[in-house]
């Protein structure tokens, strides 16, 4: 039940910078997930929000208080930590009661029992009451931290990677969970992952970080079609986005785009107006796996000859690359697709679903229908705002 | 249950003969702890035999004796050992309390923080216990005669510092060490108080490692002789110096000796026993099992 914002905040150990002058703002009871690699600054930025680190410089607010200076304890969040951070010589029950216990959030030990209980059949550990931390799994242990997080009712829920060590099943579930009592809450929450899948089902918006600072911030689907540059587009989706050199001339009054791998086409009016603003011509094109066709039998107009080079089964599809002159293309094919290496494979590129990134600021350029694209990106947001009112 | 007949003599004489040597280990391995019982213990039992002696028979070597408790009335009833006895108490427990005081948070401060030279600091604290007490006893006797520390109980507290400390620091180091920042970090979200965290969370993990250098502590202040015999002189006297009484200088009572290092010795016993658990357990493992 409040807004967070970070203002200019710099985060420094020694002579790392984990978080760079970062500045972004948390709407209320919104969904929020910080995405990014390993060492972008996620944890650091949710430990300068809890108050448990200290940032350099910047200002954190919550619900529009200044909190630079308030102890931890009394920001009223709540946080799932990367490592459990349970208390190892408490029982499952007792770790989870910890918050309801303290001198600030006391509540009777029946009110307790009962909070506990709820939690407990969500998180399914209720058989684990009095386990110590040492003797559960990793995922349990997870579930636990999850529980004694979402015991209190605090302002803010800050959740980092609380579902990384739980099984593929589980996490499923548990995502469905988190985002239905999200919902019913009306907490603001923020969320670290580095798994896209997780980002893009459960955020409102999402800020993708890299080397401490936002890279960009948006919905899902317009970090899925128009990302902001290149490393954006590869953490989203599943095969990574092929990226193709290439360049444009114009030739006739038409932009033409050839590729290196054979492939020359005509850029749509849009794109081509969008490209003859830039100075260099030397593109990389990006397009998704599940944009490029594919066939074993003949060629025909636009389709280009290649060979497999792998072809990996990962259950409801296959992961098909093929090498294509100097590219490897990494193609979506039905799961019952069997090929074997080296055979030879014809493909087609969507070239209607292209990406444009310029090849030396690795920024995106455009693509094709931009507006249509973006504005449906958008919908989903606005339509799950207009649901809530 | 029926076994296959072929194999069962061979598998019968195999497990004949497992049992055969795993008896014999048994007795090797309790013959060897008997032997080191002996060795560790006959020395306490010898003196135990000495308090019980008359002054004629203490150098018999049987323990064919008439038992008499001469020397426990001479020492306990005849001299103010239970004077000694204490202020001995009071001195080690003071030095306890005094270590474990500034040594929680001075191992605290050395595990989560870092500052310049930290190192060098933990280091030197660790070699106040490598140095030889002899080394330092002029000079410290010195200055305490100036500055009034000598002869009184913070003086002999205080210098005490220097040998139940280092190994609290550092034991209780590791212990800090061990557990995550994260876990305080927790505690203090689900609305503690920092005090509230170190009695909560941080006192229940370090509490092996800290009755074990604490026990430890107890025992180098309670045994100490250098420290208490340059600096105290008649007002404070602990055990160790008045044990050295009995030995004059035309006649030694053995007897009386013995009283005094089997009474010195008890309370150490008793401790010891009562947290023996803790004592190899809070030296060998950290605060988190895993």
């Amino acid at each position: 039940m409040a807004s967070i914002e970070m203002i200019g905040v710099t985060k420094r150990y020694e002579s790392t910078v984990a978080i760079d002058d970062l500045s972004l703002r948390v709407e209320d009871n919104e969904f929020f997930v910080l995405f990014g690699p390993a060492g972008a600054g996620k944890s650091t930025t949710l430990k300068c929000i809890a108050g448990v680190e200290f940032p350099q410089k910047g200002l954190v607010k919550i619900g529009g208080t200044i909190v630079n200076l308030i102890e931890p304890s009394n920001r009223n969040v709540s946080m799932v930590f990367e490592n459990y951070a349970l208390y190892p010589h408490m029982s499952v029950y007792d770790n989870i009661a910890s918050p309801l216990r303290s001198r600030l959030h006391r509540k009777s030990e029946p009110d307790i029992k009962k909070a506990i209980d709820k939690i407990a059949t969500l998180m399914h550990i209720e058989s684990l009451y009095d386990r110590k931390p040492n003797q559960l799994s990793n995922g349990q242990r997870q579930r636990v931290a999850i529980g004694r997080c979402l015991v209190r009712e605090p302002n803010v829920f800050l959740m980092d990677e609380p579902l990384a060590h739980l099984d593929a099943k589980l996490k499923h579930t548990m995502r469905a969970e988190l985002k239905e009592m999200q919902d019913a809450f009306n907490t603001t929450t923020i969320y670290v992952t580095h798994d896209y899948l997780e980002a893009m089902s459960l955020a409102d918006r999402i800020a993708v970080l890299d080397h401490g600072r936002v890279v960009q911030l948006g919905t899902a689907l317009q970090m899925y079609y128009t990302p902001g540059n290149e490393f954006v587009a590869k953490l989203f989706g599943e095969p990574e986005i092929n990226l193709i050199d290439a360049q444009f001339y114009v030739e006739g009054g038409k932009t033409l785009i050839s590729t290196g791998i054979g492939l020359t086409y005509e850029a749509e009016p849009d794109v081509a107006a969008a490209l003859q603003t830039q100075e260099h011509n030397r593109l990389h094109l990006g397009i998704r796996g599940n944009n490029v066709a594919f066939s074993f039998q003949g060629g025909g107009e636009g389709w280009l000859r290649g060979t497999v080079f792998a072809n990996e089964p990962i259950g409801n599809s296959v992961i098909m690359t093929v090498q294509l002159g100097p590219e490897q293309i990494r193609v979506v094919a039905p799961n019952d697709t069997n090929a074997a290496l080296d055979q030879t494979v014809y493909v087609r590129l969507a070239t209607a679903n292209v990406l444009y990134f310029g090849a030396d600021t690795r920024r995106y350029i455009v693509r094709h229908n931009q507006e249509q694209v973006s504005s449906v990106a958008h919908l989903r947001r606005a339509g799950r705002e207009g649901g809530e009112a | 249950m029926m076994a296959n007949d072929q194999s069962q003599p061979l598998a019968s004489g195999n497990l004949r003969f497992r049992q055969g040597t795993a008896a014999l280990s048994w007795i090797g391995r309790n013959l060897a702890l008997v032997c080191f019982a002996v060795f560790a213990l006959f020395p306490i039992l010898w003196m135990v035999t000495c308090t019980l002696k008359s002054d004629a028979e203490m150098y018999t070597t049987v323990f064919n004796f008439t038992p008499t408790l001469s020397n426990y009335r001479a020492v306990l009833i005849g001299t103010d050992y239970f004077k000694a006895f204490l202020q001995n108490i009071v001195v080690a427990g003071g030095a306890v309390l005094l270590t474990i005081a500034v040594g929680v948070p001075a191992a605290y401060g050395l595990a989560r923080y870092n500052f310049k030279k930290k190192e060098d600091i933990a280091f030197t604290i660790l070699s106040f216990k490598f140095a030889p007490e002899i080394l330092v006893i002029l000079p410290v006797f010195l200055i305490f005669q100036k500055i009034g520390l000598y002869d009184t109980y913070f003086g002999l507290i205080w210098v005490y510092q220097l040998i139940t400390m280092p190994l609290l620091i550092w034991v209780l180091r590791g212990y800090f060490e061990d557990i995550s920042v994260e876990i305080e970090q927790a505690a203090q979200l689900d609305g503690y108080r920092w005090y509230e965290v170190f009695w909560k969370i941080l006192l229940p993990l370090i509490k092996p490692g800290l009755v074990a250098s604490g026990l430890l502590a107890f025992i180098f202040a309670w045994n100490s002789f250098t420290f208490p015999l340059i600096l105290s002189g008649f007002k404070i006297q602990t055990i160790t110096i008045t044990s050295l009484r009995y030995i004059a200088s035309d006649s030694v009572h053995y007897g009386h000796v013995a009283v005094a290092a089997t009474v010195a010795i008890t309370p150490e016993i008793i401790a010891a026993l009562f947290i023996q658990k803790h004592l190899v357990r809070g030296l060998s493992f950290g605060a988190v099992k895993g």
